[in-house]
């Protein structure tokens, strides 16, 4: 991950988007009937947190709407912040994600499966675009202390 | 008319988190009091500032924020310090980047960023706030030290 300076708000931006499609995966993978649209959903959840994690939230398509869209109607941001937060973040929700997806792929047999990890994938994604939550100070220092991940 | 359970689900889901966030917000960036802390050594934590050595405790206060590479609101954090060290007198603020200094986060037993150990002129830990700390409670840090 190599630092740059983004604005905070793009990324909130793209959680907003994200908790709102993961909430309608949910939704989807309640009932059987949708539970293949729900997986289809997923793949391009999953898709699309793997281009957050890898090149950054800068290259991701809600950063590029937030540029074109929203950022236009706003005031210059009062302060920039670091690129690694936020992509951090994407990772975990890839991880999530992924997890869930691999359920998905299992079958309807994994549908309870699926739908706590998409679960736990809005619960982080909806915290941080409602209440500023940043995963990056919440739950990297532990992980790495556990040696799961390389600082 | 059947109600629809998976509309019950997501808002189950979406009142769940929003009483988390509720929560999480509300309990963040206490200042916990401790009992017999321990003294801090500035060498052992390789404590900088502007490129140099810190040596010294601040006269009154002094707030030692542990950060990491992945935390946004270390940065914010920083800033409040940093801006009341210029209006308090006797405050310091040193700011230890953990990301590659575990054995310190092991230390000191830090899972989050920003973890601000509050200590006194000797640099005896008197309290630790998790979290970005709330403005008052900087306020009440401070009260306590400062005569």
């Amino acid at each position: 991950m190599s630092k740059k300076e983004i604005d905070p708000r793009g990324p909130r931006f793209g959680a907003i988007i994200t908790s709102i499609l993961l909430l309608t995966d949910v939704y989807l993978a309640w009932d059987l009937k949708t539970f293949p649209l729900a997986v289809s959903l997923l793949s391009v959840i999953t898709a699309l947190f793997a281009i957050g994690a890898i090149f950054g939230n800068s290259k991701h398509p809600y950063g590029y709407l937030f540029k074109r869209l929203i950022r236009p109607l706003l005031q210059a941001p009062k302060e920039l912040e670091d690129s690694r937060p936020p992509q951090f973040a994407q990772l975990i929700g890839l991880i999530c994600a992924g997890i869930a997806l691999a359920f998905g792929f299992l079958g309807e047999a994994y549908q309870l499966g699926l739908i706590i990890a998409v679960s736990a994938t809005f619960f982080a994604s909806f915290l941080n675009a409602a209440f500023n939550y940043c995963l990056g100070c919440q739950i990297w220092l532990g992980l790495a202390r556990a040696g799961i991940i390389k600082a | 008319m059947p109600i629809d359970s998976g509309l019950l689900a997501i808002v189950g889901l979406l009142f769940l988190a929003t009483l988390f966030g509720l929560v999480w917000k509300a309990t963040t960036g206490r200042a916990k009091r401790i009992k017999g802390g321990v003294q801090i050594d500035l060498k052992e934590i390789g404590a900088t500032k502007n490129g140099l050595p810190v040596t010294k405790f601040g006269e009154h206060t002094t707030f030692l924020q542990f950060s990491s590479e992945t935390c946004s609101t270390c940065k914010q954090t920083a800033k409040i310090f940093e801006q009341l060290e210029k209006t308090s007198h006797g405050v310091l603020h040193i700011e230890v980047d953990v990301t590659h200094r575990l054995d310190l986060a092991n230390k000191f037993g830090i899972l989050q960023t920003p973890t601000t150990l509050v200590l006194d002129s000797k640099g005896i830990v008197k309290s630790r706030i998790g979290g970005a700390p709330k403005q008052s409670t900087i306020e009440e840090e401070i009260g306590h030290f400062v005569i």
